[in-house]
């Protein structure tokens, strides 16, 4: 609504019912090449990675180190699965635990933070957000660009304190040392997201409910909040992303309890093979990947709010 | 969303506010705002002083004040140049890496042909991938042993056998910038098709009309459209480039030897390896800082440009 200033100018001439350019058939070969060109290239660079994870994880290491390696692997095998999921990959670390084992807690670990996460911020974000959409108060505008600011304080610039008060607090390798910690970027995003999901809610429904004499509690709870499940849905959508992808933190204040720092331990464990490895990324990337397939809208409608005011 | 705040700012307010309702707003924002004050503020601030302070490891007093001292030995420490220097050179192909494939991607799938529904959808994936999983695919997909760019080049016939990448300081750089490009790229992808969906027909119609090609229109239409979109795209690209840690640790570590050593693995170092607290905080400090400065100069430039 105010960004017409800065939109080019072209006039459209006055007899602009002539029909728009009728493209020459050569001229429409050209751009189908272009397209199939980029097209591929397109498809090359998301897929190629993919598929070699994917084939990695259902072959074996003697199979994948032929050179130069199958593009179709012939033989299939989820062994490499089934080891994860059993805890039995033959590969033990400090004696006699296989390593193996330690995936699905992670999972576990992993979903137990980004689920208590998605529900604190939505409930706490949502207020403020709210508060700040319809009851601007003093300093609301500076502290809504402290909010946005804070998404360029480095992680890393912050842990220290946080690594010597949780270790003082006997948090150290807890979840609730990450429940804690993640907020410094998941309350920015989601109350980034919500403000602007709340500013451009009409509040029409809301003054008509005030006029009927709810209270501005009873508003936000039986008005406010059915109306608002989208963007509420957007914002969950992306803490839990957040939480779950989260590395840093959970590397520097656990023992490898979420998922990611775990998959860093396998790595660099020695007698731990790529294929294992594989198959274990790819269970890590199940959760996120089904999420944002189902609320790709959502999420890509959030996204694109960030600059669309 | 640095160009959230700066549309946002001319939003008037419909009906003036009474007291109560101000203090209600207050009331309701303040939980929020007084854990992020909290949990960000305060370390924040303490992360300042300890750069100041000669820090013992344990961390829990700031120990004696020194002044500048931290920050003259990191100055001082041909490490810290070079580290600046490899952060520089990856933030800048990162971020001309993903925009201008993000601008392709973008291009590509606003036009109509079969099966761009399935072309779209596939935009998420990437974006939806963890950094430190991203760092494991092309660390592994590089691999100079049983990696998969290795076996196509052999497939395509351009090698005659395995090429260790990252062993390479040049390649491994290159690679951490594709690698960690690869799910920018996606984003900036996501946000540029966004904006190119809202642009108007009829400015393309008209300007072909008058004569514009579709380079000429690519210039003088698509792209001004596009210039808050390319801002924030930008701008959010060069802060995740300065920010930049789960791929770079995954990949290489920092390695072969400090070639791909940004300044976040240096910091994570000098805090958690070295346990020097002290120089820690200061080259946190200092990242800071140039990421802000990064972001606040892009805005200047992208909006100087449009008067």
């Amino acid at each position: 609504m105010t960004a017409t200033h800065d939109r080019p100018r072209t006039t459209i001439p006055a007899s602009s019912n002539t029909p728009a350019i009728r493209r020459r058939p050569r001229r429409r070969v050209k751009r189908g090449l272009v397209l199939g060109v980029v097209g591929l290239a397109y498809l090359l660079w998301i897929l190629l990675p993919m598929w070699y994870v994917a084939i990695s994880s259902v072959t074996t290491a003697e199979q994948i180190g032929v050179r130069p390696m199958p593009i179709i692997p012939t033989d299939i095998t989820l062994d490499n699965y089934v080891g994860l999921l059993t805890g039995n990959t033959g590969r033990e670390q400090f004696g006699t635990i296989d390593i193996g084992t330690r995936l699905i807690d992670a999972i576990a670990q992993s979903f137990l933070v980004s689920s208590i996460l998605v529900v604190l911020n939505l409930l706490i974000a949502g207020l403020c957000a709210y508060g700040m959409s319809r009851y601007p108060f003093r300093g609301s505008r500076p502290l809504h660009l402290g909010v946005i600011a804070a998404r360029v304080v480095p992680p890393i610039a912050i842990v220290g304190p946080f690594f010597v008060v949780f270790r003082y607090a006997d948090l150290l390798d807890t979840p609730w040392a990450l429940v804690i910690s993640y907020n410094v970027f998941t309350l920015p995003i989601a109350i980034m997201v919500l403000k602007d999901y709340f500013d451009k809610l009409p509040v029409e429904i809301e003054e008509a409910a005030r006029l009927d004499g709810a209270s501005r509690l009873q508003i936000i709870w039986v008005v406010v909040a059915p109306l608002a499940r989208p963007g509420l849905v957007a914002a969950g959508v992306l803490i839990f992303l957040e939480a779950w992808s989260e590395f840093f933190y959970s590397l520097v204040l656990t023992n490898q309890l979420t998922v990611p720092p775990l998959l860093a331990g396998f790595q660099s464990a020695q007698q731990f093979n790529w294929n294992s490895l594989a198959a274990a990324t790819i269970l890590a990337l199940i959760p996120p990947v089904v999420i944002v397939l189902i609320f790709q809208r959502q999420v890509v409608g959030a996204l694109a709010a960030g600059y669309d005011k | 969303m640095a160009l959230t705040l700066i549309r946002s700012a001319s939003r008037a307010k419909v009906s003036p506010m009474s007291r109560a309702d101000r203090q209600f707003g207050l009331r309701l924002s303040a939980p929020a705002l007084a854990l992020l004050a909290m949990l960000l503020v305060v370390p924040a601030v303490l992360t300042l002083v300890y750069s100041f302070h000669d820090v013992p490891p344990t961390g829990i007093a700031p120990g004696e004040f020194i002044g500048l001292t931290n920050y003259e030995t990191v100055f001082g420490s041909p490490v810290f140049w070079s580290s600046l220097w490899v952060t520089i050179v990856f933030s800048l192909g990162f971020v001309v890496v993903s925009t201008c494939l993000g601008l392709g991607f973008a291009l590509l799938l606003n036009e109509a042909f079969p099966g761009r529904g399935i072309l779209r959808g596939l935009l998420v994936i990437p974006w939806a991938c963890p950094w430190l999983v991203i760092g494991i695919i092309w660390r592994w997909f590089v691999d100079g042993s049983v990696g998969g760019l290795n076996g196509l080049l052999m497939h395509l016939g351009l090698t005659d056998g395995y090429i260790d990448f990252l062993s390479n300081p040049r390649s491994a750089l290159i690679i951490a910038v594709i690698g960690a490009s690869w799910r920018q790229a996606c984003f900036a992808a996501i946000l540029l098709l966004a904006g190119l969906q809202t642009l108007p027909k009829e400015l393309n119609e008209a300007a072909a009309i008058d004569g514009a090609g579709p380079l000429g229109r690519f210039r003088h239409v698509t792209i001004p459209w596009l210039r808050p979109v390319l801002a924030t795209v930008i701008v959010l690209n060069i802060i995740y480039a300065f920010l930049q840690f789960d791929v770079i640790f995954a990949m290489t570590q920092g390695g072969p030897g400090d070639a791909t050593q940004v300044l976040s693995i240096l910091i994570y170092r000098q805090l958690f390896v070295a346990t020097d607290i002290g120089t820690g905080s200061a080259l946190a400090v200092i990242l800071a800082l140039l990421s802000l400065v990064g972001g606040l100069i892009t805005v200047r430039l992208l909006y100087r440009n449009e008067a």
